[in-house]
């Protein structure tokens, strides 16, 4: 018994500084900005906002306010158009390079430095790819007929939105391709040996096998993209500032517009608790995925 | 006579099935890994040729001068430095809370632990839009505004539930055995976690070294927020300022840019095998 306690104390032991490293770091920020956002507290009135509280206010405004609803609406079309597509080409990817043949390894761990290359600098490329005269893009849709005169991708309202998703999906593609893989390689040669002899095709081996036994991976891949492309901040800040006309404008920089640049801090913080619970109502399935498994 | 017949018909099936894998997969790597290409010429073409009215796909006069140009310049020497500081510094402070946070989550049987396991979780979906001014205020409080503790600090409570998810699963499936086995040898729990545990995870420990180095070096909104004058910004937060320095001069920024993914290039050129094995251990369970 007493060395059973010795032994919680130890773990405890282990895992507090971390814990409430995160806690004070990250909880406190998450109960102030809640707190902030039902104030009205600007540059000019930080001191004496302070205490006044205004209700609902804020968040009223902002789903009465045009740009608003267009950053929400913006963030969405980005988030399921990356989804979509990411989820898609990286599925391809994942089954492709799971085949055993010489070149499968060292190409799968190239394509894996989309993803982890800074941001900024693939916001930056992106910039360039899509560029009107200096861009590459245009060269090659030009020289292959596909336009004929250039697209001005980044600087026309109805373009810019696609060419931010095709940067995102360039990182986003190999993030997808990883974690299905692993969940590909859960499946052992035997169920597919099984299958195979009983004379099954590919079609029916992949709806009925491979789908089936990957659907943690799948919930799992979709959620974690979710999260991940919902609170996007770095690729829009560089490659467009969220223009043209708020065009590529999402929640992520839109909060944070607001709270730098215009120093309406209240708002800001209103608009981040919006992007916030859309992440979690999201998250709250992973997390029951997730603690399911758990013992 | 027969069998060796059908074995050689197997063989040759299998040679062609790898050369149509591997020629399909260097197609798939020409058409994906084009923008790196595309970078890196770009960095080593000449100004006359950047400003050409032909694009050219491969510089027709190499030159290193936009390398060249980037180092001799100070402001760029003071970021890199920055950089370099700031994706220490986190990594360090991650992994001394990090590892250990993992180790007592995977070994012990703490009361609360799923609590604890949802509260690192909870903390992946929370946007830095959502942190950026309450700890803009905290760290005025602090007094640390403008040092390279603001940025290494917010930075470093990305990656410790990181390295809390990830590495869980490892020191879980250590199996109990070898704690009895140090406890005999007379190892007390620090010793049998620096001696035993560590070594024991090695592909681990790589891969959350690696990637809690590459938040640091990546990072840009916390850097940008807490870090307001250019010579205590890092790379990647100074983008714009030599954007601007730059103006069109494409091959200057994209040295720039690829002088920022060099790191990210080399770290996978070296511990690829590790690092895949160790990024999908614990984000997917079987």
């Amino acid at each position: 018994m007493k060395m059973e306690a010795r032994k919680r104390l130890e773990g405890f032991a282990f895992i507090l500084p971390g814990f409430l490293y995160i806690v004070l770091i990250l909880g406190y920020p998450l109960l102030y900005n809640f707190v902030l956002s039902f104030k009205n507290m600007d540059v000019k009135n930080f001191k004496t906002a302070a205490s006044v509280f205004i209700g609902f206010k804020n968040y009223i405004f902002l789903f009465k306010d045009e740009t608003f609803q267009l950053v929400f609406k913006n963030t969405f079309v980005f988030t399921v158009g990356c989804l979509v597509f990411q989820f898609v080409i990286g599925f391809v990817f994942a089954l492709f390079f799971s085949k055993k043949f010489t070149l499968a390894g060292p190409i799968r761990g190239l394509i894996l430095i989309a993803y982890m290359m800074p941001m900024a600098v693939t916001a930056l490329l992106g910039k360039n790819i899509f560029g009107v005269s200096e861009g590459v893009v245009n060269d090659i849709l030009m020289k292959t007929g596909m336009i004929k005169e250039p697209v001005e991708w980044l600087v026309s309202t109805g373009t810019a939105m696609i060419a931010v998703i095709a940067v995102n999906c360039w990182v986003g593609i190999p993030f997808n391709m990883l974690l299905l893989t692993s969940g590909l390689t859960g499946i052992s040669d035997e169920i597919y040996d099984s299958a195979a002899v009983d004379g099954a095709n590919f079609r029916q081996r992949f709806f009925h096998i491979i789908l089936p036994l990957m659907r943690p991976a799948i919930l799992s891949v979709l959620m974690l993209g979710f999260i991940y492309t919902f609170k996007a901040f770095d690729l829009m800040f560089v490659m467009t500032s969220g223009g043209p006309l708020n065009a590529t404008d999402v929640l992520g920089t839109y909060a944070y517009n607001l709270s730098f640049t215009q120093y309406k801090f209240s708002l800001g913080a209103a608009s981040a608790i919006v992007l916030f619970i859309c992440l979690f109502a999201v998250g709250l399935f992973y997390l029951k995925l997730i603690s399911k498994e758990e013992d | 006579m027969k069998g060796s017949k059908i074995k050689h018909i197997g063989f040759t099936k299998q040679r062609r099935r790898n050369i149509i894998g591997c020629f399909i997969s260097i197609l798939i790597a020409i058409v994906f890994l084009f923008p790196i290409y595309w970078l890196i010429i770009m960095s080593f073409k000449s100004d006359t040729e950047t400003f050409g009215k032909i694009l050219t796909y491969y510089p027709h006069k190499f030159t290193i001068d936009p390398w060249l140009e980037n180092f001799r310049d100070k402001d760029f020497l003071v970021s890199l430095r920055n950089s370099v500081v700031i994706a220490t510094l986190s990594m360090a402070l991650s992994l001394t809370l990090g590892i250990p946070a993992a180790y007592g989550m995977g070994r012990y049987r703490v009361p609360g632990r799923k609590a604890l396991l949802l509260t690192f979780l909870i903390t992946q979906m929370l946007p830095a839009s959502l942190m950026l001014t309450p700890m803009y205020l905290i760290f005025n409080n602090l007094n640390i505004l403008g040092t390279f503790f603001a940025p290494a600090i917010a930075i470093a409570s990305g990656s410790i539930p990181f390295i809390v998810i990830t590495l869980r699963p490892y020191f879980k499936s250590i199996p109990v055995s070898l704690d009895d086995a140090a406890r005999i040898d007379g190892c007390g729990v620090l010793k049998s976690f620096f001696k035993i545990m560590l070594p024991t995870i090695k592909t681990g420990i790589i891969t959350v070294t690696v990637i809690s180095f590459l938040n640091g070096w990546n990072d840009l909104a916390y850097s940008m927020t807490f870090n307001v004058e250019a010579k205590m910004r890092p790379l990647t937060a100074n983008i714009y300022k030599f954007q601007s320095k730059y103006g069109t001069r494409w091959n200057c920024i994209m040295a720039y840019g690829a002088i920022l993914v060099l790191p990210v290039i080399l770290i996978f050129v070296f511990l690829q095998k590790h690092i895949i094995g160790g990024l999908t251990a614990g984000a997917v369970k079987e």
